[in-house]
């Protein structure tokens, strides 16, 4: 039986602290090996991904607009402009809303439904399909005149909170619930953290459950003690990558308000907000200093989770 | 005696097909909630083009319009969406390729092998993905421009070589799942750590790998601004490129015509989709896991 | 190793930024072609670059989006000098890309005679001119209208208005369309910019100062009235609310009030409103009128040049280029093909060419422009740059939304919508 090992946690330290404990011992080949390993990714990143990197840094700090190719330095300008932008205000109040609304739900919906899915009846591959479906549906302008019939005053939305007997809403011109569109299009694209439960579950051997049964564990406790600490490692994965994702999210904002974010702003997330900046008020400096900001809140965000981590997060793997 | 074992039985199979009758019931009445957009917009593709208005929240067209399909498929001067079909799958078959595979190789470099710097690109893999790509086109724009990569696919596939990060942590955790000893027996046994990689790591990672593939399909397929700024012949467009340009808000627009391209764009992700996942029913084997 | 490591990266990028730099060689006979539109533009645009390709020998290559990736693609290619030779340019941004010496002057090729401007209006050749030096050529000209349904006014008992209105009949009208038949008098678009810069033509200013450095009107009671008006007609539910209005915006023709019949009234730019007519069927009985104009106050209607064409900077074949927009805007098979749908022709000679081939609301279009040509109001300026920045993060956001979901009151919006105008706009001076 292999032992639930409770790691050193996986966080960003611990993997520099290995390294440091480890580094006498480590032969030279190892770094060898393990940069042959990450050279693919490497390669490409030192190619293609630090110049444009470094490069919005440096714009950050000057007025490139990207129509011109000269700017002047202008110190801490943009940022200080952050400060007196009620816009930059509003989209950061949207966008927090937006991503601590989504991520929970979108998770705790998709490991439901990966588990009611994780299962050999007849008819689960159509489910999964099914399940899929809207997430597919991605960018299209279609969605856009979809999303505005489904929310729309007399729309399915509406109409299935009446059949629950529950208020009825404006959503799309409500800005108390314009926001909310947005969250349940997210929730309702619930396919990709799905399947990735779903691989996940099906990593965790079927030994254990059948041990767990002849112990006499019933299903909420076969959940509790094998499920839930085994699919660990893949719970952290996607609260991380939802969070980045959540944060960054663009397209459907942009496809949902015509670019806008209305009404009042409360559709603007950062990204729109940084993107109509950038691209359609030519403010490029603005909008790298805006980037460079939301990069520091959610490495900020990651490290803390990552340190958390170690209290919740258990590895098979045993490291020492 | 036996009369109750069989009516203990009698019952279990009762409570069995209870179960399943609640269980499908309850799964498929999310099922219908999660593809009424998908259903609306077949429905849409069927329609003429004024029943998509009046006749919005039906899903049954009054008429079907097959004309739609044929109209849509047509394209723009000439320039028919066969073209666009076959851009689209160079781009997502060649990049799917590229990056799953790619993606493995470097997560097993990240989770199993300790060598200096580890950590550090680690974090700064993840960074660059906490940074929002608008302020990166330009940038990059300029470099494949400088390498007159415009208008080929180079500027979409080459990065593609580099992996992707969301795979690559992805795959990270999974193997971080697996147990080190098989790894340590191995090399005991004097397997390398690629031949651990390929031997061991690899064949467990078949529901994450199956996965990523079925993600990196879509999100390629999907994927419309790197082809929307690096390829700028309409021969070159995408399949998501060339729907975008089907509307402008204030002109006339064919919306049949989108719907029917739209729910046709779909059917390739959806194939992928079905033909993947059936190799995800298999839970791995663990034989040999038991350490 | 670490030091191996930087040195390899130094290398790697030099490799990449100067090593595989490869001037592309343009030829003579090569044209770039770049716009953006629905499907109907695309492949009539398209048509018509192959009849000159056909005429000339010319070899052009062409690149088209809808309006906003259009945009996105547009600004990339200009910061990473891959600029097409043609480009089609929005009023709005003519003077931001000049600013930037993006595009090439036009008049040398007009004194030459490439580009025949012998049949085009003086005012339409000063819509594309920045510093009086022509930079864009207009492929159409446009107005505001308001679109009517006949049949909606018969039902409430309300004659059609003069053609000289004020806002006053229309507040009128309006409320009496409201009580009679129920539906709004007119979908959601009274805020729009492009209301407020032509309300203040009405009396005879331009909302932007001659540099384009702040606000050119001192007396903010018109738009304090007009946004009242609106506030009224609200409450009144004769025009939908903000709450309403969020279904419509963006909506496309299809889904606008006064073609699902939930409107009488719809206010345009006079090129879509075929789209309009054609999404409403045949059956419906719609006009063209003239926008309502302040009491006592001049005509709001000025023709506005839609959509035009100009050659950028950095264009290696600029003749071939000024010749090919020189076709397209005179010659008389091609605008067959391409039948007005960016607009009425600026060329009269093509313009009355083209009016006994096209559909009746089309020829009403025509008949609208020429009525606006009888009492027009002066053309504005092009907008100066930080126009678009004061349109997407001050009028929209700061001004009209606050105003209307009353969380401020329109004298302070007014306010707002000076202040803000005064810093964003001051970045030109």
């Amino acid at each position: 039986m292999t032992e639930i090992v409770q790691s050193a946690a996986p966080s960003v330290d611990n993997l520099r602290r290995w390294s440091l404990v480890r580094r006498r011992s480590v032969k030279r080949q190892n770094n060898l090996v393990g940069y042959f390993f990450i050279s693919p990714w490497l390669i490409i990143f030192l190619l293609f991904t630090l110049a444009p990197m470094v490069i919005s840094l440096g714009l950050a700090f000057t007025n490139y607009d990207i129509l011109s190719d000269d700017y002047e330095y202008v110190g801490t300008a943009n940022f200080e402009r952050m400060r007196e932008d009620i816009r930059y205000e509003r989209s950061v109040k949207a966008t927090f809303k937006y991503v601590s609304w989504v991520v929970p739900l979108r998770l705790s919906f998709a490991l439901a439904i990966a588990m009611l899915l994780n299962t050999k009846r007849r008819g689960v591959y159509f489910y999964r399909a099914a399940f899929y479906a809207p997430s597919i549906v991605g960018g299209s302008v279609a969605v856009a005149v979809m999303w505005r019939q489904i929310f729309g005053n007399a729309g399915i939305v509406n109409a299935f909170l009446e059949i629950l007997g529950l208020d009825t809403y404006r959503w799309l011109g409500d800005p108390t619930r314009a926001i909310w569109t947005l969250i349940i299009l997210a929730v309702w694209q619930f396919g990709s953290p799905m399947l990735i439960f779903l691989a996940g579950l099906k990593q965790i051997p079927s030994e254990l459950y059948e041990v767990a049964s002849i112990d006499g564990a019933n299903g909420f406790q076969k959940f509790r003690y094998v499920t839930l600490p085994l699919l660990t490692p893949i719970i952290f994965f996607n609260l991380i990558m939802q969070s980045i994702h959540a944060f960054r999210q663009f397209t459907q904002a942009f496809i949902v308000s015509g670019g806008t974010g209305r009404p009042l702003d409360t559709t603007l997330l950062y990204s729109l907000y940084l993107y109509q900046r950038a691209f359609v008020n030519f403010k490029m400096g603005y909008a790298a200093a805006m980037a460079w900001v939301m990069l520091l809140v959610i490495a900020l965000l990651t490290l803390i989770s990552f340190w958390l981590s170690r209290y919740w997060v258990f590895y098979e793997t045993k490291e020492s | 005696m036996t009369q109750s074992i069989q009516s203990l039985r009698f019952n279990k199979q009762i409570k069995d097909t209870r179960n399943s009758l609640i269980y499908h019931l309850a799964v498929a009445l999310i099922a219908v909630v999660m593809l009424y957009p998908i259903l609306w917009m077949f429905a849409s593709s069927l329609k003429a083009r004024d029943e998509i208005w009046t006749n919005v929240n039906s899903l049954v067209p009054e008429e079907v319009h097959l004309e739609n399909y044929e109209n849509g498929w047509q394209g723009f001067g000439g320039i028919t969406f066969l073209t666009f079909y076959k851009n689209s799958f160079i781009y997502a078959g060649l990049g799917t390729l590229f990056q799953v595979s790619t993606s493995a190789f470097i997560a097993y470099g990240f989770s199993r092998v300790q060598f200096r710097g580890r950590g550090m690109w680690f974090s700064i893999m993840l960074l660059t993905l906490m940074l929002p790509t608008q302020v990166l086109i330009i940038p990059q724009y300029i470099i494949f421009s400088k390498l007159d990569w415009i208008n080929t696919f180079y500027p979409l596939l080459i990065p593609r070589l580099g992996g992707e990060v969301f795979f690559i942590f992805m795959i990270v955790q999974f193997i971080r799942g697996i147990p080190i000893d098989l790894d340590e027996a191995a090399a005991i046994d004097g397997c390398s750590k690629v031949g651990i990689f390929f031997r061991i790591i690899l064949p467990q990672l078949k529901p994450a790998i199956i996965t990523a593939a079925i993600f990196s399909f879509y999100w390629t397929w999907d994927d419309f601004l790197a082809p929307l700024v690096y390829l700028t012949d309409p021969n070159l467009y995408t399949v998501s490129v060339a729907l975008r340009a089907f509307s402008d808000p204030s002109g006339m627009t064919d919306w049949g015509a989108i719907f029917a391209m739209l729910s046709l764009s779909l059917v390739p992700v959806f194939i992928v989709f079905i033909v993947f996942q059936r190799y995800l029913t298999e839970g791995i084997s663990t034989t040999g896991l038991k350490g | 190793m670490r030091r191996k490591f930087s040195v390899g990266l130094v290398f790697l990028l030099t490799v990449v930024m100067l090593g595989s730099a490869v001037p592309g060689f343009a030829q003579d006979n090569e044209l770039r072609v770049t716009w953006w539109g629905s499907q109907a533009r695309h492949d009539r645009t398209i048509e018509v670059i192959e009849m000159y390709e056909a005429e000339t020998g010319i070899d052009i290559s062409y690149e088209f989006a809808g309006f906003g990736d259009y945009w996105t693609r547009l600004n990339t290619q200009a910061a990473g000098d891959e600029l097409a030779c043609v480009i089609q340019q929005d009023y709005r941004y003519i003077s931001e890309w000049q600013s930037r010496d993006l595009l090439m002057p036009l008049d040398q090729f007009v004194e030459e005679g490439v580009i025949d401007v012998s049949s085009i209006d003086q005012s339409v050749l000063d819509s594309g001119s920045v510093d009086d030096e022509l930079y864009a050529l207009s492929l159409g000209s446009n107005s505001q209208t308001i679109i009517i349904d006949v049949d909606a006014f018969e039902e409430a008992g309300v004659e059609l208005p003069a053609a000289d209105w004020t806002w006053a009949d229309f507040e009128a009208i309006a409320l009496q369309i409201h009580e009679e038949t129920g539906i709004w008098a007119i979908g959601p678009t009274l805020p729009e910019i492009a209301l407020w810069q032509s309300l203040y033509l009405g009396y005879g200013k331009n909302v932007y100062n001659e540099d384009g450095t702040g606000l050119g009107y001192d007396d903010d009671q018109p738009l304090i009235d007009y946004f009242s008006m609106i506030i009224r007609l609200q409450d009144e539910g004769a025009v939908p609310t903000q709450e309403e209005a969020a279904e419509f915006i963006d909506a496309g023709p299809e889904g606008t009030p006064i073609v699902t019949g939930r409107a009488a009234m719809d206010y345009r730019w006079s090129n879509q409103v075929i789209a309009v007519a054609e999404a409403a069927g045949e059956d419906r009985n719609f006009i063209l009128w003239t926008l309502p104009r302040p009491v006592e106050g001049n005509s709001q209607n000025f023709i506005k040049p839609s959509m035009f064409f100009s050659i950028t900077a950095d264009c290696d074949n600029p003749e071939e280029a000024a010749r090919f927009i020189n076709f397209f805007v005179n010659d008389l098979e091609a605008n067959e093909v391409l039948l007005a749908e960016r607009g009425v022709p600026i060329s009269t000679v093509v313009a009355e060419h083209l009016l006994p081939l096209l559909s009746p609301i089309d020829a009403n279009t025509f008949e609208f422009l020429a009525m606006v040509a009888e009492d027009p109001a002066p053309l504005m300026p092009p907008d100066p740059p930080g126009a678009a920045d004061l349109r997407d993060n001050v009028y929209t956001p700061l001004f009209v939304e606050p105003v209307l979901f009353k969380l401020i009151s329109v004298e302070e919006g007014a306010q707002m919508l000076r202040d803000e105008a005064a810093f964003v706009l001051g970045e030109n001076e």
